[in-house]
């Protein structure tokens, strides 16, 4: 198949020149393409040549399919045997068993295309003499060799999934957020506490306390955050000036002045 | 670390999702059309009264079966395309059908009602002639396969070869016809041309050869043509060039030439020129054929004739008569003939085979598609009714590929367009406004005439329109109380509209027979097709749209050029894309071969844009070509450039457009055709917008993309097709300057390569030789840390070369197509579109194909969003953006933006046509399906409440506070 005419073209307007600007230079036209020529797709793999597109040295790959606990019936008509895409194609028998006619020889993976059922690829080589071997498809190391039985025993491995879940909206979802777990727990252990703990109890207040003086060993040491805090706190004429002044005074902490001071004046 | 995999495995769900469908999307808003293409076989199942199959085998090499009163497809089987898969013949007997296969290669027994298959025989190499099966008592046990050379008999339960006989002096004789009577013989009748007819006898049990004889034919030149077996054994055979008809019975021992009949004997006379063709029917196999026939005179003349006792008599005279076709049900065999009616209308008659009397009451009146094709091939469906009497109901195929199934008393059933099974090229075009909307529209283009006047102009329209939204509020409001089954959204010219995201558009389809179609995307109806007659079976198109529905009042309009692929010569045809209806414009002749064809930007005051048609003298059509536009072309001339690309000489070559419509050789490039040839060239699409400039790199500095409009890929292959010595090139080359801006060969690759060229990318995948898998390799260009020029491009001042950026990776799977995503304005993420041969269509992150992907992951690389580099790209099957909807032999897919950023509209043609949305970047600018709008409303209220409450309570509180 020779095609004389030439194959695309385009609309190439330069933008130097062009008052329409870039946006407009994309205006090429896709080709009225003559359909190009397909190269021979088969044939040229194995070490056969030309001498595998004679039909004399033209092989048969034959497997068997099965879906665990499902007929051949049901799911067998709706699929079929790929070997290199579509290059060669077969159907599966009623029984399960397939065979893939006319291939010459060469290495082709084989793959079933169904669409419910998910099935691995093998890869199979045929030498020039018609000798079979199967594999596991590996595309990375692809001399790497994991032989499979032949004929071959293809498997489903499960069902296709494609279809990804809704985010439902659920009170378990809503609970177990971190952010309200932080906010619910100390609120919990604030309401709760109070009542499991009787502080009326005067051997209780004695261990608590003691338990206090364990945390903090050195009452001397000052307190790291409070340090910080005084260390970042703004002066205190900014905080006397601040509108706050009441507020503050009612809450207490000098050191907290400043903080509560900054947000309200925003 | 196990914090850093598990930030990937996020990221890459999150991908993962940004593609996926949610199962109750299901059918919202994709659907799909099966087909099976031009009918070549059909049989209606006759076994039993209720079946409702129809079993057909089509050119496209599928076997498929259908529901015979809807019209669905109740299985299909797609073979292998090219002549290895075409099916030879199609016979059916009980519940199973045999099939041969790529020319007497394969025979195939399917069941019919699961379509699952039986069994499969290979046959011996020998060009296929004929396949019959054989009977022996009244049962068919056997089929017979006939090959130049051999003929071949399989048990029916197993396909097992019973016997296979060479077949003497074949390569004389052309074997042709197997016959069987159902007495336990099997006839192979062969004919030496102009000489004499060859009958060998072989023995059903072992095949030996019982007899042989030769009878003395020297007018006959093919059996298949001119031969038929009617009766009990006897051949029959016309001769056009003495006007006769010869009988020979197989079985009469004696008996060594032909019985000329002459047909002026029986009153009738041969269309001059005209091959007369035979028509006989064997309802039963195992028994012998009716002694009825069919005699075709003329392209519209048949009659019915009887054997007798050796003579032939007429039963019925049809004249005129277009199709005729015999039917059996039980023990009656009829012949139904269609005879014109009228000029749109055909009536189709049934006959009783043995008389020739008309049955009463068998009128089915099949009305003629004035856009169609003549009816071509009939099929009847017979069976008996509940009174005994003989009812029936016909498919219909026409020229232009519908199948249409008719019943009494001319109600059609239903109907197929499988032209749609082979569409070329597509276009979507956006629907028209609707009556108002283009109202008010209008008002905006008129001229002012007075303020008052507007105002009251103004009022008036949004009068209009509020109208318009209160009749569609009550519209849903009544929708609304029906049951959802019984709310069916007709589409009808009327209703036809455009939405407010301008999702829904009109699909002109292509299809090779050259028959039109507008399909609306949202439902699938087709609107309205056109069929072009005198198209060449080899035709090329291209379909353009030269006004869009933007500019009201004036029609949208699409060109469609049809240019023959031997000649060259082209033609255009002109329609608008939303009723279909040709129009009145008049078109240049084109007397020239056209070698290219380009739509420019520029518009004439009707605003249509200007096609460029260029012919093998480099001269320029403009169409269309009034005053105007020849005054803007000579003034844009200098800056309009085009290619060409010669790929039998290898040479690109680039032309400037002259004043006077000339064109100047500027550049060219050849690639020697004794090492590689050229594939494919591909420049930009038209349409496509890029939103950003550059990319924000992990530093924060950009690295900006070189975005040259004019850049065209050229994928070449290279002519010797040794594993290790074969290659793939691609150059990346200049449309205006020539410049060859960038070229890589990929060694001990070859095609067929898939190819798509996009913004500053190309995505290319070929056949990598020495691993044996298929591999994506992408090319990214940019410009560097700064722009050379930011306003605006130009190819002719580019100092600096762009700096390319190329990565490959494992696919593990082969390709049919390849196409990327567009969206309206280029904001949302490009994802690219890959068709598998199993049917599927992946939606690919571009992302994944990002030259850019570093091999150890950096806080850099983080910050980017760039995936490590991982050799093999993943196929998920949440990525199949159809699902199960599998669509076979994809041969195209076409992406069209829509109205909302974020919305790509997808169609996928081959043999199947889905059309579906993608999301890349998933529905950013719509609120989600499943917004739970219950949720958001109770927890608003549930909040109003609350501060109504509080507040109360706060006010009692305080005024008991003042009290005490």
């Amino acid at each position: 198949m020779v095609f004389k005419c030439p194959g695309g073209a385009a609309v190439l307007i330069s933008a130097v020149l062009c008052v329409f600007g870039p946006c407009l230079c994309g205006g090429q036209q896709p080709v009225l393409s003559p359909e190009l020529p397909e190269p021979l797709a088969g044939g040229e793999v194995g070490e056969g040549g030309e001498a595998a597109l004679l039909t004399a040295d033209r092989f048969q790959i034959e497997g068997r399919a099965a879906v665990y606990g499902v007929r051949p019936e049901i799911w067998a008509p709706s699929a079929v045997v790929l070997v290199d895409g579509e290059e060669h194609v077969g159907f599966i028998r009623l029984d399960g068993s397939f065979t893939v006619n006319d291939v010459p020889s060469g290495s082709y993976v084989v793959q079933i295309a169904s669409p419910v059922y998910k099935f691995e690829p093998v890869r199979v080589d045929i030498t020039s003499k018609g000798k079979m071997r199967a594999r596991r498809v590996n595309y990375i190391r692809t001399s790497e060799v994991l032989q499979l039985p032949y004929p071959l025993q293809i498997r489903c491995t499960g069902l296709h999934s494609y279809f990804i879940e809704r985010e439902t909206w659920g009170w378990s979802d809503f609970l177990m957020n971190p952010m309200v777990l932080m906010m619910v727990l100390p609120l919990v252990i604030i309401l709760l506490l109070p009542k499991v703990i009787n502080t009326n109890d005067p051997a209780m207040r004695q261990e608590m306390e003691q338990s206090m003086n364990m945390l903090n060993p050195n009452p001397d040491l000052p307190d790291v955050s409070e340090l910080m805090t005084k260390f970042f706190a703004p002066p205190k004429s900014h905080s006397s000036s601040s509108s706050s002044g009441s507020g503050s005074s009612k809450s207490g902490g000098g050191s907290q002045r400043g903080h509560r001071g900054g947000p309200r004046r925003r | 670390m196990a914090g850093l995999c598990s930030v990937f495995s996020v990221c890459l769900c999150l991908l993962g999702f940004s593609a996926a469908v949610f199962e109750d999307q299901v059918g919202k808003f994709d659907w799909r059309q099966q087909f099976v293409g031009k009918v070549q076989f059909a049989l209606f199942d006759t076994h039993s009264q209720a079946s409702k199959k129809l079993l057909v085998a089509t050119e496209k090499n599928i076997f498929a079966s259908l529901n015979s009163r809807t019209g669905d497809l109740f299985w299909r089987h797609v073979d292998k395309t090219g002549p290895d898969g075409h099916i030879d013949t199609l016979m059916m007997h009980g519940q199973d059908a045999v099939v041969v296969v790529g020319n007497g290669r394969l025979l195939r027994s399917w069941e019919t009602t699961v379509g699952g298959l039986n069994w499969e025989t290979v046959l011996d190499t020998g060009s296929f002639q004929s396949a019959a099966y054989i009977g022996v008592q009244d049962v068919v046990r056997y089929v017979a396969v006939l090959k130049k050379s051999a003929i071949s008999l399989h048990y029916l339960s197993n396909g097992h070869q019973k016997w296979v006989e060479n077949l003497p002096e074949s390569d004389t004789v052309q074997y042709q016809t197997v016959y069987s009577g159902g007495n336990g013989q099997v006839f192979v009748l062969g004919v030496v041309p102009n000489s004499h007819i060859v009958i060998v006898e072989y023995n059903i049990e072992d095949g030996e050869i019982m007899k042989q004889k030769s009878v003395a034919a020297p007018w006959l030149s093919s059996l298949q043509s001119s031969c038929v077996m009617v009766g009990s054994g006897v051949l029959l055979c016309a001769d056009p060039t003495t006007k006769s008809l010869y009988t020979f019975p197989l079985q009469s021992a004696d008996q060594t030439t032909m019985t000329p009949i002459l047909l002026e004997s029986l009153g009738v006379e041969v269309a001059a020129g005209f091959q007369p063709v035979l028509i006989s029917t064997q309802p039963h196999p195992a028994r012998p054929p009716l002694s009825e026939f069919f005699l075709q005179l003329g392209p519209d003349y048949h009659i019915l004739l009887q054997l007798k006792d050796g003579l032939v008599s007429t039963l019925r005279d049809f004249n005129p008569s277009y199709l005729v076709a015999f039917a059996t049900t039980g023990e009656k065999t009829v012949a139904a003939v269609m005879s014109p009616k009228n000029e749109t209308a055909s009536v189709i008659n049934l006959y009783s085979a043995d008389t020739g009397r008309r049955l009463l009451d068998t009128t089915i009146i099949y009305s003629m598609d004035p856009n169609g094709g003549k009816p071509a091939k009939l099929y009847i469906h017979a069976f008996l009714k509940k009174d005994d009497s003989v009812g029936y109901r016909v498919l219909v195929q026409t020229e232009d590929l519908v199948l249409t199934f008719l019943q009494q008393p001319g109600r059609v059933v239903w109907s197929r367009e499988e032209a749609l099974a082979d569409v070329v090229t597509m276009e979507m075009v956006d629907l028209p406004l609707t009556g108002t909307q283009a109202e008010l529209e209008g008002e905006f283009g008129k001229k002012a005439d007075g303020l008052l006047p507007m105002v009251l102009k103004r009022l008036s329209s949004q009068f209009i329109l509020l109208q318009a939204w209160m009749s569609h509020l009550w519209k849903l409001f009544y929708d609304a109380r029906k049951p959802r089954s019984h709310v069916k959204n007709e589409v009808t010219f009327e209703t036809l509209s455009r939405d407010e995201f301008n999702l829904q558009k009109m699909m002109v389809m292509v299809t090779a027979s050259g028959k039109l179609f507008g399909i609306d995307s949202k439902s699938g109806t087709v609107l309205w097709k056109q069929y072009l007659e005198n198209i060449q079976p080899n035709s090329v198109f291209k379909l353009m749209v030269q006004r869009t529905t933007a500019h009201f009042p004036h029609p949208p309009q699409c060109t469609l050029l049809v240019k023959d692929k031997d000649t060259g010569l082209g033609s255009l045809y002109v329609f608008n894309p939303i009723f279909g209806k040709k129009s009145h414009i008049s078109v240049p002749a084109l007397p020239r071969p056209i070698l290219q064809s380009l739509l420019l930007p520029l518009m004439d005051q009707d605003y249509s844009k200007v096609l460029l048609l260029i012919d093998d003298q480099y001269k320029v059509t403009a169409f269309p070509s009034t005053k105007n536009v020849l005054q803007q072309l000579q003034e844009m001339a200098s800056s309009i450039f085009f290619y060409l690309v010669d790929s039998s000489q290898g040479r690109l070559s680039g032309f400037r457009l002259r004043k006077d419509l000339s064109t100047e050789l500027i550049w060219e490039v050849v690639i020697p055709t004794e090492v590689q040839k050229i594939v494919g060239v591909k420049g930009k699409r038209a349409n496509e917008h890029v939103h950003s400039q550059g990319r924000v790199m992990g530093d924060r500095s950009v690295l900006y993309k070189y975005l040259n409009p004019n850049l065209l890929a050229v994928v070449t292959e290279s002519t010797d097709s040794h594993q290790e010595r074969s290659f793939v090139g691609i150059f990346l080359i200049d449309g205006v300057t020539g410049r060859i801006v960038h070229e890589a060969v990929q060694r001990k690759a070859r095609g067929p390569v898939h190819f798509v060229h996009s913004e500053n990318w190309v995505v290319y995948v070929y056949w990598n030789t020495k691993s044996r898998r298929n591999e994506f390799s992408v090319l990214e260009l940019f410009e560097g840390m700064e722009l050379y020029n930011s306003t605006v491009f130009s190819s002719l001042d580019r100092p600096r070369p762009p700096q390319v950026l190329q990565q490959s990776y494992i696919f593990p799977s082969p390709i049919s197509t390849l196409e990327a995503t567009l969206t309206e304005k280029g904001i949302t993420s490009r994802h690219l579109l890959v068709g598998l041969p199993s049917g599927a269509i992946m939606s690919l992150p571009k992302m994944f194909l990002d030259p850019r992907r570093p091999e150890v992951a950096s806080d850099q690389s983080r910050e980017e969003n760039l995936i490590p580099y991982s050799p093999e790209m993943p196929i998920r099957t949440e990525w199949f953006i159809n699902y199960n909807q599998t669509v076979s032999r994809v041969r195209g897919i076409y992406t069209a933006p829509s109205g909302l950023e974020s919305t790509c509209l997808v169609v996928a043609y081959g043999l199947d046509i889905y059309q579906t949305r993608v999301y890349p970047s998933k529905q950013f600018d719509v609120l989600k399906d499943d917004y739970d709008y219950v949720l958001i409303s109770s927890v608003l209220l549930g909040l109003f409440f609350a501060t109504m409450i509080s507040k109360r309570l706060a006010e009692v509180k305080l005024l008991n506070r003042a009290w005490r």
